[in-house]
């Protein structure tokens, strides 16, 4: 379950991880488009402020220019008309002018005189403001400067008796020649202009803009009703939580720059305030929150709630399918340790068969090639080999059954035929001994079909034991037939069996083709045998290849037969050809004798050998005479009297002399050491034995004797001369 | 008296033939023909019989003749120096 739970750690983890990239996108997204809002409204208030200020200059300046010509015209009065007309033609920003003379100062136009001339409409008129109703010294316009004795910007008003308009007015202290303070120049600004300027400010569609006075007077503001007639605190007080407003008003009274957050009629807004220096008044743009934030605050907090959700619902679809995947897992792990313990031990036994023959002479070439194809990954074929003093070990084995039980009784057969083939080479008493080991330890019926071999490769000559199983092909030159075969019990179904030997010879190229019955009995679709007969017919086909491409052809011989129908059956073959150079030219033959009475053997034997010879009569019978002495010899004094004896009679035809060889395992005994006989002696002294040997000698061209391997050689060349066979 | 060899006369053969040679040494001291015409292989143990045969004849003051040797056996018989000790007709 570790492995479960990690992956479900992981993935809440990365869906964790998603989640908070969201949520901190969430949130610098609203940053941004505060800061992009902050930025926005910074830079109207700085665009409005130097519009203002530039119609301010504008109006300043128009009112500054003037100073000297009023004060020049101060005397004609008269002229002050024309001027202030100009002032207002001149100056597209300027709604209106006056030049408001201090009391009496024209005795003869009464106390107050004041020309003005204002727009109305695309003309200009004019008229004296010098009405006592109006009483214009009493105007903040007029006693501010005069007080001061500088420009001054009035509060906004609206002026009756004047303009007639919500205005401001600039104005300036004229002084006469001789430094009195003689009129005050005026020009009027209308408010109009500055509603429109500031009221078109869109930073956003609900936005809105406000000037605010000095005083605090709402200049402007979207509610016409509250303009001149109430200040940011009036407003303020108003309001259920009037703090922030209030505080706002009294920054911007302050002339201070800066922004606030505020909730206004339930809804938050964000204030941004800076002041207009010009006229020390001040200017807000108020933006509401949702318009800042616009889509992503309505949508954002559903976005994330649906996030959350879904994480939810991965989660719990992640562990289902991890813990079903694990149930699976489980299983699978399972299957694969075991196939893998089964690859394993197909490896192992791969590698019990022989991969290539280690023969101990170069003279001696073994074309050996063998398959082993088990139908399941291990099997219960075997063959095997080895060359140990110059003799071919061989074997092939089929053991009942498939499967592990089948490899394991292999893995014992062919342990068995290794050991015990170390110390013998009697393949009778090899299987014997093999037939003990497996008939004693066998509790679950397993048998095993057997064939052994044991060929020595000086000279061809094989013996062989089988127990029960297929009869091989003899490969030969002159046609391919079933090796004769003793149907011997197969090993280890019963203890204390007798088995039977059997002997042959190959000559240079001939051999073995081995099987198991995997081969004869592959079935096609219709479970039709591949058969012994089809099987013959195919390694005759065959016959004349090498060992592997014999193999190759016989394994694609039942794969037509098959047709790609599953085997059955573990299928193994294994093909010998005995190649001995030096023998080419060799026809040879083999006896070999236990007992005197076994002596006549050698009659038919040399039959055999004088008719492949061709050898006249007489040449026949003295050298079936030299053998018989030969082996009568050995049968007669080599062996103690109750021991098992042996002696080995071989044969060998070549094109210019026969090679006879006589061996045994007796007593180390040279019979050619005997001195010869006295033939001269007279008849009493004439020695009864001694003939033996000397007529091998006489018979033989040449006799020699070795003791080799635990054995006494004895060998005999016989000359053949064409022509004159006599002797 | 005259002795019929008929066949073979190898290890094995002459060590039957040995048992039943009594009486021929029975009348060693008189004429021993050994007819052969018919015996087709010798061995040194046959020719081991011939030889006692021989030497008890001569001990008894007998006689031996064989007759009807075929050239293969004769052969033998010279190759061994038998040819000498017989009277071979």
């Amino acid at each position: 379950m570790g492995y479960g739970f990690q992956a479900v750690v992981t993935v809440i983890v990365a869906l964790a991880t998603l989640e908070a990239t969201t949520l901190l996108q969430y949130f610098s997204s609203r940053k941004a488009m505060r800061e992009e809002a902050t930025r926005r409204a910074e830079d109207q208030l700085e665009a409005t402020n130097l519009l203002i200020c530039d119609v301010l200059d504008q109006v300043e300046t128009a009112v500054h220019n003037n100073v000297w010509p009023v004060r020049k015209t101060l005397s004609t009065p008269d002229s002050l008309w024309s001027l202030t007309r100009r002032i207002v033609e001149c100056n597209p920003s300027v709604s209106g002018s006056a030049i408001a003379l201090v009391e009496n100062y024209y005795p003869k136009k009464g106390r107050l005189f004041s020309p003005y001339a204002f727009r109305d409409g695309d003309r200009i008129d004019t008229l004296d403001l010098g009405r006592e109703s109006y009483g214009y010294t009493g105007k903040e316009w007029f006693v501010k400067p005069v007080e001061t004795g500088g420009g001054y910007w009035s509060e906004p008003y609206y002026d009756t008796g004047g303009g007639e308009m919500l205005m401001t007015t600039y104005s300036v202290p004229v002084t006469d020649a001789k430094g009195r303070v003689a009129a005050v120049l005026t020009a009027d600004v209308s408010l109009d202009w500055f509603t429109d300027l500031v009221g078109n400010i869109d930073v956003y569609p609900e936005a809105f803009s406000a000037l605010v006075s000095r005083t605090g007077k709402l200049m402007v503001c979207p509610a016409p009703a509250l303009v001149m007639k109430k200040t940011v605190q009036e407003v303020a007080a108003d309001l259920a939580d009037s703090t922030a407003v209030r505080d706002i008003g009294l920054a911007m009274l302050a002339g201070e720059q800066g922004s606030r957050q505020v909730l206004y009629n339930g809804e938050k807004e964000y204030v941004f305030y800076a002041p207009i220096d010009r006229a020390n008044w001040s200017m807000a743009i108020v933006i509401p929150q949702k318009e800042i934030y616009g889509d992503i605050q309505r949508v954002g907090l559903l976005v994330i709630l649906l996030q959350v959700l879904g994480l939810l619902v991965m989660s719990v679809i992640l562990y289902t399918s991890v813990k079903n995947q694990l149930q699976f897992r489980e299983v699978a792990e399972k299957k694969s340790r075991i196939d893998s313990e089964l690859r394993i031990a197909q490896d192992i036994q791969m590698s019990m068969i022989p991969k290539a023959l280690q023969a101990d002479t170069d003279e001696v070439d073994i074309d050996m090639s063998g398959i082993v194809v088990p139908a399941k990954e291990v099997g219960g074929d075997l063959y095997d080999y080895f060359v140990r003093d110059g003799y071919l070990f061989f074997c092939i084995g089929d053991v009942s059954g498939k499967g592990v039980p089948a490899a394991l009784v292999m893995s014992v057969t062919r342990s068995l035929f290794r050991s015990v083939s170390a110390h013998e080479k009697s393949p009778r008493k090899i299987v014997s001994t093999m037939n003990e080991s497996l008939a004693d330890m066998n509790e679950n019926d397993m048998f095993v079909t057997f064939f052994l071999g044991v060929l020595d490769l000086s000279d061809g000559h094989l013996r062989y034991c089988n127990a029960g199983h297929n009869a091989p092909v003899r490969l030969a030159a002159r046609g391919c037939g079933f090796l004769e075969v003793v149907p011997n019990l197969p090993l280890g179904v019963v203890s204390g069996l007798p088995y039977e030997e059997q002997e042959t010879t190959f000559s240079c190229g001939e051999g073995l083709f081995l099987y198991t019955d995997g081969l004869t009995e592959a079935e096609d679709v219709r479970h039709l045998l591949f058969g012994a007969e089809r099987m013959q017919e195919a390694v005759r086909a065959a016959c004349g290849l090498p060992a592997g491409k014999l193999v190759e052809a016989m394994r694609e011989a039942v794969n037509a037969h098959i047709k790609g129908c599953e085997p059955s059956d573990d299928l193994t073959m294994l093909a010998i050809r005995y190649m001995n150079p030096s023998l080419s030219d060799a026809w040879e033959r083999r006896v070999t004798l236990r007992e005197v009475s076994e002596i006549p053997r050698l009659q038919r034997f040399m039959q055999t050998v004088s008719e492949h010879a061709e050898l006249d009569h007489a040449l026949s019978l003295n050298l079936n005479l030299a053998l018989e002495e030969a082996v009568s010899n050995v049968l007669l004094y080599a062996y103690p009297e109750e021991a098992d004896k042996e002696v080995d009679i071989k044969a060998m035809v070549r094109e210019d002399r026969i090679d006879f060889t006589v061996s045994d395992s007796g007593v180390p005994f040279d019979p050619t050491a005997i001195p010869d006989p006295d033939l001269s002696a007279d008849l009493k002294d004439r020695p009864v034995g001694g003939l033996g040997i000397y007529l091998v000698k006489r018979i033989m061209d040449e006799v020699s004797y070795c003791r080799r391997g635990g054995k006494n050689i004895l060998s005999m060349t016989k000359k053949r001369s064409y022509g004159s066979t006599h002797h | 008296m005259t002795a019929r060899l008929v066949g073979r006369l190898d290890t094995p053969a002459a060590a039957e033939v040995t048992q039943e040679i009594q009486p021929l040494l029975d009348h060693a001291g008189s004429t021993i023909v050994l007819d052969c015409s018919e015996m087709s292989y010798i061995s040194s143990s046959g020719l081991r019989i011939f030889l006692t045969i021989r030497k008890a004849a001569s001990a008894a003051g007998g006689h031996v003749v064989i007759q009807g040797l075929s050239n293969e056996i004769r052969q033998v018989f010279m190759m061994t120096g038998f040819l000498q000790l017989f009277e071979i007709k």
